[in-house]
């Protein structure tokens, strides 16, 4: 009884939820003539399907998708890499500073990017990442929000398990890979799936590093849509319906790891 | 800091000579980075219209990079900060008041030949304050007004002869008429929410942002108010939409759904509601008097940069791009009007509602332009919209609104 | 503790955090440390992109005191934080708590709280105001039809802070779920087990054990949530942009304004270190608050 009282609250919430986005995928069928009507249609009239091919013409498209995935696959390998290494670290060690560290980390996610920018942009300038998929993909890696999860969850982790591996003479780096990694993989996933859909989606780190047509990256070219007076409503709401879904696939693939994480008895200390 | 630039000049030099091998060895390739944003396909219609002056100059590229507006601004500052601006970009006229420092001035016998057959607030425009031309129009922008004649008809209204002579309080009269007449017509008349479509009702009322000379500023005068006023008095009685400038509602999206009768934007809507409007007519009409009858000018350039790396091959794209030829192909592709006094055009559709525009600009005051390129003025953009808003909402009286716009623009008048 | 471990420890466990440590070191203090300090330095100067820059002292400081704009709105983000980080963390807690549980169902409602942190905030934009347009706004368009009054949910300051809350959450509340909702599958199943034992009703296993074991993650997600409401900028630029007049106007915009419309990049960076110290006493008084949680010396 309980179960279809939750079901039945968490349907009706979602659909709440999904409104706007159902909302923003039924308009990017309809013709620009279609979109501003009064008294409003729900449904188109005319279904334009052909919002689609017309938007994917308007740019080299499948170019930015395969330079929107090459950040986001690579900036999230790198980013979970480096991060859960430093969340272990942060957690499972001790030494002098550790604090320090992880308070300096914590405290420079509060200065507002924008306020940076330009000396980001010197910065990377003169290290030559400027026009380079790498001057996005390696710059924002350190996240302190990724360091932040990964050092908590770790926490959690009972020592004994480290403890008892250090007794049979196991070294410190297959402690991290055999122990620890399997044990962090929910959180491995979560970093995966915000940091993939961070990159897929951001729009201030190509902004400020590419200046060139055959580097743009998805977000670049959907804002290109947005002109000073007029907005291409018919190709920004259907390209936006199709960068959508690489992001949707990774993320179901991922919550699997959710479930493997519980099931093989996460920590049965 | 002189640390720094000395180690961004070296590195600038050093990137400098690295082509110069390729160059040394004959065939004197030149790739010109050519920055632009889109209204809609302008960046298409600028390499096709210059596909003849690349096919006669197989020694120059084109290397185009498409920015998004609303961060264009920033993306330049950045390129210009860094020390490598674009060869060729596209500018709005509060960008030239912004850059006139870092702009290359367009001087010698080509542009001013060219110049000669352009308008004189295009070019006052794309001027810096003594006079020096910095980028040359590549369309002109009017404010001006677009009505649902269908509304009108239904009211029993020729909107297209009334509106020859028309003043404000018979521009009012007929709004009120138009609302009675059509039940799902809601208000009468929508403006941008910008305070450059603002001005053209301060124009009108006779008043100007500055004093002559752009020294300081004089928006809180007798006819400043009068414009103020008469933008209230529109809210208030609900002629004017509140959610337009005091919510987040697009003006031209009320109008393609019949909500508004008239719709005080640019000429540029003649393109979107070409696209956009199916269900009624419409049409451009002249603007309503108050003291004056004006527009404000506005529109697009091209320039180069004085950092720019290919200065020469750039002034001479753009030299090329502004011929009488040229020009017209872009305007007409673009569905823009022409800076060009010369200029002869058939668009596919609507050439007369383009020369209600036209007619709107002819008689628009000089001063108009001298006021919007002065950089301080563009500097307390929000600031400006932000405080008429104040107003509208009855926050402070609209005399305060006056007197803190003057009060904030002349800090950044020197 | 501490002390026992660092003697016992051999050459290799000393230098592991170290290497462990150093490429996340090496990134963050090339690509954040440096740039915030530059940007810290910009702070005393008046500093223009265009017109290049000249060394104030503390002036832009001074001038920040006297500046109304800015203590408008710091009131305002004040006011936004406060309903935001309570309101998202409890509704983030409440979803993870219907959601951490294995099934298709389950995945399949995840997936859906989840998509609207995947569309671009140009789209979160559009498709709320859309929404709730007074004129156009579909919401409206449904209260007229059934005979009411049409409501001004973004044209009347207040209702347009409350919209806005309420999009942060409708935009947010995924991304925290999921962070809770990897606290939750991290509590050890034995717990709940023995609890069941004990005959602990769900209220009291939920107060007595998901709670306390939820802890370390609550932290982070009250602090994030805290901090990134703080700077809240792009979704209030897509949608209200700051109004009607400046009833939404927050600390980060009207940074933006001066910095980059104004060309004061100096004042700009002066207000940004007042927001991160205001951010920074927010965030380490949560630390502090709930110190034995936060480290397990």
């Amino acid at each position: 009884m309980s179960k279809v009282i939750r079901y039945l609250l968490l349907s009706l919430f979602a659909c709440l939820f999904l409104f706007p986005i159902a909302w923003v995928i039924v308009s990017s069928l309809k013709p620009q003539s279609e979109l501003f009507t009064y008294p409003l249609t729900i449904l188109p009239r005319h279904a334009a399907f052909s919002n689609y091919p017309t938007a994917f013409a308007s740019g080299d498209f499948p170019l930015y998708f395969a330079n929107t995935a090459f950040v986001s696959v690579a900036a999230t390998i790198l980013t979970v890499l480096i991060n859960v290494m430093a969340g272990y670290a942060l957690s499972k060690y001790y030494f002098r500073g550790r604090n320090a560290i992880f308070y300096a980390m914590i405290a420079t996610l509060m200065i507002p990017l924008q306020a940076i920018m330009v000396p980001i942009f010197l910065l990377l300038k003169s290290l030559g990442l400027l026009n380079s998929l790498w001057g996005i993909i390696i710059p924002p890696a350190a996240t302190p929000t990724g360091v932040f999860l990964a050092r908590q969850y770790i926490q959690s982790i009972p020592n004994s398990f480290i403890e008892a591996a250090r007794i049979d003479g196991t070294g410190e780096f297959t402690i991290f890979r055999r122990i620890i990694a399997p044990l962090a993989k929910p959180i491995i996933a979560t970093i995966a799936i915000f940091s993939f859909m961070w990159r897929w989606n951001d729009f201030l780190w190509p902004f400020i590093v590419i200046s060139d047509d055959k580097k743009m990256t998805l977000q670049l070219a959907l804002a290109n849509f947005v002109g000073q007076f007029q907005i291409n409503w018919a190709n920004l709401l259907a390209m936006t319906v199709v960068t959508m879904i690489p992001m949707i696939v990774v993320f179901i693939l991922l919550q699997r790891y959710f479930v493997a994480g519980l099931t093989a008895g996460g920590i049965k200390a | 800091m002189t640390r720094r630039n000395l180690l961004l000049m070296a590195f600038g030099l050093l990137v400098g000579l690295l082509p110069m091998g390729a160059v040394a060895q004959g065939s004197q390739k030149i790739t010109l980075s050519v920055l632009w944003f889109n209204d809609s396909n302008e960046s298409q219609v600028f390499q096709k219209v210059m596909a003849d002056y690349l096919a006669s100059h197989p020694n120059v590229r084109l290397d185009m990079q498409v920015v998004p507006f609303n961060d264009y601004e920033n993306k330049l500052k950045l390129m210009i900060a860094g020390g490598n601006p674009p060869d060729v970009a596209r500018i709005t006229n509060n960008q030239i008041a912004m850059f006139v420092n870092q702009l290359q001035p367009l001087t010698g016998p080509v542009f001013s030949d060219l110049a000669a057959h352009y308008f004189p607030s295009s070019l006052a425009l794309g001027s810096d304050s003594s006079g020096r031309l910095l980028a040359m129009p590549t369309e002109a922008t009017a404010n001006g007004m677009i009505v649902n004649k269908t509304y009108f008809r239904r009211a029993g209204i020729d909107v297209d002869k009334l509106s020859l002579t028309w003043d404000w309080d018979q521009w009012v009269a007929a709004m009120r008429k138009v609302l009675a007449a059509n039940p799902t017509c809601k208000y009468g008349v929508a403006v941008d929410f910008t305070p450059f479509r603002f001005s053209t009702f301060l124009f009108e009322a006779g008043g100007r942002f500055l004093t002559d000379g752009g020294t300081k500023m004089a928006f809180d005068s007798p006819a400043g108010l009068d414009a103020l006023n008469f933008f209230k008095m529109l809210h208030d009685q609900g002629l004017a939409p509140a959610s337009v400038w005091m919510g987040s509602e697009n003006p031209q999206e009320m109008f393609a759904a019949g909500l508004v009768a008239c719709h005080i934007g640019g000429s540029w809507l003649i393109n979107a509601y070409n696209n956009t409007v199916k269900n009624f007519d419409w049409g451009a009409v002249r603007m309503p008097k108050r003291k004056i009858r004006s527009s404000v000018p506005g529109g697009k350039w091209i320039a180069t940069f004085k950092d720019s790396r290919h200065k020469q091959a750039a002034l001479d794209l753009i030299a090329a791009f502004s011929d009488k030829k040229h020009n017209e192909a872009y305007c007409r592709d673009t569905f823009n009007l022409s800076a060009r006094q010369d200029a002869d055009i058939v668009y596919p559709s609507h050439t007369a509602d383009f020369k209600v525009f036209s007619s709107d600009l002819s008689v628009t005051p000089a001063y108009t332009a001298e006021d919007w390129k002065s950089p301080g003025l563009n500097k307390i953009y929000s600031y400006m919209r932000e405080q008429i808003v104040e107003g509208l909402l009855g926050h402070q009286t609209m005399a305060q609104t006056a007197a803190n716009i003057d009060a904030q623009g002349d800090t950044f008048l020197r | 503790m501490k002390r026992r471990r660092r003697t016992r420890g051999t050459f290799e466990q000393t230098a592991a955090p170290l290497l462990f440590l150093s490429p996340n070191l090496l990134i963050f203090s090339l690509f954040i440390i440096v740039p915030a300090v530059m940007g810290l330095r910009m702070s005393l100067f008046d500093w223009s992109i265009l017109d290049g820059s000249r060394f104030v002292g503390f002036r832009n400081f001074v001038r920040l005191a006297r500046d109304a704009m800015f203590w408008k709105t710091l009131l305002n983000t004040f006011v936004y934080v406060g309903a935001v980080v309570p309101l998202l963390v409890a509704f983030a807690l409440g979803l993870a708590v219907l959601l951490a549980r294995p099934g298709r169902a389950m995945g399949v409602f995840r997936s859906l709280f989840y998509l609207p942190t995947l569309l671009s905030l140009i789209i979160v934009g559009i498709a709320w105001r859309w929404i709730l347009g007074f004129d156009l706004g579909i919401l409206n368009y449904i209260i007229r039809a059934l005979g009411g009054k049409a409501v001004p949910w973004l044209t009347n300051g207040r209702l347009a802070m409350s919209s806005l809350i309420f999009m942060t959450l409708w935009t947010r509340v995924g991304y925290f779920m999921m962070m809770l909702v990897g606290g939750l599958q991290a509590i050890p199943e034995t717990y709940y087990e023995a609890a069941r034992i004990d005959g602990a009703g769900r209220v009291a296993t939920f107060r007595r054990i998901t709670l306390p074991l939820l802890r370390p993650m609550l932290l982070v997600v009250a602090v994030l949530a805290t901090i990134e409401s703080f700077k809240a900028y792009e979704l209030i630029f897509v949608t209200t942009q700051g109004g009607p007049g400046s009833a939404t106007k927050f600390l980060v915009q009207y940074i933006y304004e001066v910095a980059f419309e104004q060309d004061r990049m100096g004042y700009g960076a002066a207000m940004s270190v007042v927001l991160m110290a205001i951010i920074a006493v927010f965030t380490f008084a949560q630390f502090v608050a709930r110190r034995e949680e936060f480290g397990n010396e």
